[in-house]
């Protein structure tokens, strides 16, 4: 079937199978390959990614659902070409990065939080971390990274 | 220091933090196809005949592969070169499956959703054969493991035996003497990114292979010996890898993705789905343990009687090693005046074991650490003043090998971190009698740095200054996300005068690069960074030389800082300096050397634990943790502490959760999937502590020496220990699941 994406704030029509997770159609369709996959049904969250704003696991996300809304990706983040954006500096220079393989789905579901919580407190910050596995970090240091831009952010804005 | 000791970012996060780095799964080529496994759903049994008409018809399936198509090689996935003994009992396909998940057959297709369609699709018929489910029967049964099997499969695979001192004697003069009986879980590493491969033909009819591994030449030998492709004609390269923990140190898909690669001419890819990365590649090795301690009045161990029963599943890999590994840990902790060691390993027909953090360190620590516990409880005694009487000073000699232990400070990792962790008000607290009660747990452990004496530790390093300033770093390196790649550059650059940034590593690729071991046995910091640093030394004087006479000045009067070689005279960059010289058509500074270890230090670890347990649901928590660690120096703290808390996070799977559960009836995989094998996520984490302890390690590159692997060694134990202590229970068998919690209180 025929549907139109909006990817980081681009359309693009993208023919794929009716059920075709929106991973598979972002990353072979659209061949936008730094979102993971580490399991496929929803337990890993290395696919994480915006939907309107809100983190899903895009491997349990049928693709042609994904019409007419807003996804952001890891390659959307950045503060223009080739910049990291605060989040994703925050994670290199705390050391919440190893092998990197969750690190996008991290990321999106950090950026996801501090959407809807510009304010979390530790407890929010791992709850909302709960849906995406990392085996390499502890999670500690990405809890850190992700207070970390919390409070630069609310620091630009007040 | 300028790059030493110090929080330098990943050189490569922002790449990995921007989603661009290309993982093995992400990459793909003109004409490449796609692998998919059938895999047995039987323990043991004879694949009698396979029916691929119906996966045939479909449209885009190029073929199908099994044993009666695949050179019938045996081989072994755990060597590290060719040559290596070890039993070879592994095939790509062969004609008995041992254990539920085992390889049966490879269908190819042009897109992998057609291929897993038409392994769907294959029917095989199996003559089942008696299995071997549990390591007691293995045990109960010595011999041939199946009628008309090859004679490697043969129990036990590996039997050692040890005495030190006279244990007799102790055990009849000794004030008190407890039993403890302590069993590990077959438990799987779990790398976020599942097990894949990349084959492909190059020219001259050599195939390449596209690997996340541990060592590109580990991989070249298990080809060649699975598939008879010559070594030569396999060009391996490393690619970055998601994770590895030791599951990935042994090719599963290499030898498969090779050989189709050079049968159908074109680039194979396998990636594995994660229930196949469960049932059909690695776990840790399943431990029964027996220990008795006899102890003085005092608090001193006086002697050990350890059994240990090993259960590596069904291929040997390099599970023949393991008795001999853990018995090399236990002698390495304690000044034990007399010691009794039996180790063994079998074959069950269950999923393979492997190398997984620590091998075999967190299973003999497991139960030394959790039976000297309870001896302390027996004796009165708190467990870190029992540990603080026992543990090995610095430079004691260890009694199987005879090495110096190098400056081990297990002690003043025990101390100063029960001072941090305010142990003793602690342990005084009164004990919880309600749903809800605390406790607190302590172990100590230590491990090794590299494998000498058993493999000789040499290893090759080149590098050279090229154009621009930058300095190429050339040594097979495989960066498993530990982040060794940064604290090689740092150690480089300290050297040089330059920043971490500006080394270039060529990624391991056994075509370019001298042979090393690999990613393993905790010795990249200690083993390889000593081998950088002495290169980096040469290529500096080579520099300086240089340097010295584009400034017109003694050699000796030239120093590298801030990029620049400088001296009284004045001073240039290093890409002015290679400007220069190749001006002249000279060649540019480069240097080499081969680094070979003579010792082998033991790093050492406290780690402190609170747990508090629900009475009611049996469900632990760990609210409290602190670990600390002699590590020598940490050439990057930030780096160590996240191999700290990453160890943590493994350990306390190890400790409360993980288990891939095999059906002792039926050999039948319970926790095949990310929804029934618990990790301890974000909310399960406890905040992290760590302390550092930083004596220097005089053989370690500037002191600095491993910590990879021994931060998940102690963790069970420490929790294991403080649910005894908040329950008063004597819990030994891991994991601690709700329901033996509840059975115990
Ligand atoms: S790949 Fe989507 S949750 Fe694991
Ligand atoms: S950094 Fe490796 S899984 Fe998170």
């Amino acid at each position: 079937m025929k549907f139109n994406l909006t990817v980081n704030g681009r359309t693009a029509v993208v023919e794929a199978e009716p059920l075709e997770p929106l991973s598979t159609v972002l990353r072979d369709r659209l061949g936008l390959r730094g979102l993971k996959e580490g399991c496929c049904e929803g337990e890993c969250g290395a696919c994480t990614v915006l939907l309107d704003g809100a983190p899903v696991h895009a491997c349990l996300t049928p693709g042609f659902q994904a019409e007419g809304r807003d996804i952001t990706t890891i390659e959307g983040l950045g503060d223009g070409p080739g910049l990291l954006s605060g989040i994703q500096r925050a994670f290199v220079e705390v050391g919440a990065v190893q092998c990197g393989y969750c690190t996008p789905g991290m990321v999106m579901a950090a950026e996801g939080l501090l959407r809807a919580n510009p304010d979390p407190d530790d407890a929010e910050i791992r709850h909302a971390l709960a849906g995406n596995i990392c085996r390499c970090t502890g999670y500690d240091s990405i809890v850190r990274a992700i207070a970390t831009e919390a409070a630069s952010r609310n620091r630009v804005s007040a | 220091m300028g790059q030493v000791h110090q929080r330098v970012p990943l050189i490569d996060g922002a790449e990995k933090v921007g989603g661009k780095l290309q993982y093995l799964a992400d990459m793909t080529m003109p004409g490449m196809v796609h692998g998919a496994l059938v895999l047995s759903p039987r323990p043991h049994a004879r694949v009698v005949s396979l029916n691929a008409a119906a996966a045939l018809a479909l449209p885009g399936v190029i073929g199908v592969w099994w044993h009666e198509t695949v050179p019938q090689l045996r081989y072994n996935s755990s060597i590290w070169y060719v040559g290596q003994v070890a039993l070879n009992d592994e095939a790509m396909f062969a004609p008995v499956v041992r254990h539920v998940g085992d390889r049966v057959a490879v269908v190819v297709a042009r897109t992998a959703a057609i291929a897993c369609a038409a392994a769907r699709a294959i029917t095989v018929e199996y003559a089942d054969l008696p299995a071997i489910l549990t390591a007691d029967a293995a045990a109960a049964n010595p011999g041939s493991v199946g009628e008309g099997e090859a004679p490697a499969f043969c129990n036990p695979i590996d039997h050692v035996k040890f005495v030190h001192g006279n244990p007799d004697a102790a055990f009849a003069a000794a004030d008190l003497v407890v039993e403890t009986l302590v069993s590990t879980p077959r438990s799987h590493h779990c790398a976020v990114e599942p097990h894949a491969c990349l084959a492909y033909p190059e020219k001259g009819g050599r195939i390449a292979i596209v690997s996340p591994c541990q060592s590109v030449f580990a991989v070249q030998a298990v080809v060649a010996q699975a598939t008879g492709i010559a070594e030569a004609d396999l060009h391996v390269m490393k690619s970055p890898i998601g994770g590895s923990f030791g599951g990935k140190a042994e090719p599963v898909l290499d030898p498969i993705c090779a050989f189709l690669a050079a049968t159908l001419g074109l680039p194979v890819r396998i990636v594995l789905s994660r229930r196949e990365t469960f049932v059909a590649t690695r776990t840790r090795s399943a431990m029964q343990g027996r220990m008795r301690i006899a102890m003085s009045r005092s608090g001193r161990i006086m002697a050990r009687d350890t059994v240990a029963l090993v259960d590596v599943g069904a291929y040997s890999t390099g599970g023949n090693y393991l008795p001999g590994s853990m018995l090399q840990r236990l002698v390495r902790l304690y000044d034990v005046p007399a010691e009794r060691y039996d180790g063994r390993a079998v074959y069950t027909n269950t999923v393979p074991s492997g190398a997984f953090r620590g091998y075999g360190s967190p299973q003999i620590h497991a139960l030394a650490e959790i039976s000297l516990d309870l001896a302390a409880r027996e004796l009165g005694i708190d467990p870190v003043t029992i540990r603080a009487r026992n543990l090995v000073a610095p430079d004691a000699i260890e009694p199987w090998q005879g090495l110096s232990i190098g400056n081990g400070r297990g002690l003043d990792c025990l101390s100063r971190g029960a001072a941090m962790f305010d142990w003793q008000a602690r342990w005084a607290r009164r004990r919880d009698t309600g749903r809800f009660r605390r406790g607190i747990g302590v172990a100590a452990a230590t491990h090794i740095n590299g494998c000498y004496p058993g493999e000789e530790e040499a290893t090759s390093v080149r590098m050279r200054l090229l154009p621009g300033g930058m300095v190429e770093l050339v040594s097979a390196l495989h960066d498993l996300g530990c982040g060794s790649d940064t604290t090689l550059a740092q150690i480089a650059a300290e050297v040089l005068g330059l920043k971490a940034h500006q080394i270039g590593i060529t990624p391991a690729d056994s075509d370019l690069c001298p042979y090393d071991l690999g990613t393993r046995a905790s010795r990249m910091t200690y083993i390889v960074g000593e081998a950088v640093r002495r290169t980096a030394l040469a290529l500096a004087g080579e520099i300086r030389v240089r340097a010295a006479l584009a400034l017109n000045e003694d050699p000796g009067r030239v120093r590298l800082e801030h990029g620049l070689a400088r001296s009284e005279e004045g001073e240039m960059s290093l890409a002015a300096l290679a400007d220069w010289m190749i001006g002249r058509g000279q060649t540019l500074p480069a240097a080499s050397e081969t680094y070979r270890a003579s010792g082998n230090p033991s790093s050492f670890a406290a780690h402190f634990a609170e747990v508090e347990v629900d009475t009611f649901t049996g469900r632990v928590a760990v609210t409290d943790y602190l670990a600390a660690h002699d590590v020598g120096l940490a050439i990057n703290p930030m780096l160590v502490e996240g191999q700290i808390h990453g160890g943590i996070q493994i350990g306390i799977g190890y400790a409360l959760y993980e288990d891939v559960a095999i059906d002792p009836e039926t050999g039948q995989m319970r926790a095949d999937s990310f929804a029934r094998y618990t990790l301890a996520n974000a909310l399960e984490m406890p905040p992290l502590k760590v302390l550092l302890v930083e004596e220097g390690e005089p053989s370690g590159p500037f002191g600095a020496k491993a910590v990879g692997e021994i931060a998940t060694v102690p963790v069970a134990p420490a929790i294991v220990n403080a649910v005894n202590h908040a329950l008063n229970t004597r819990l030994s068998d891991l994991p601690l699941l709700p329901e033996r919690i509840l059975a115990a209180l």
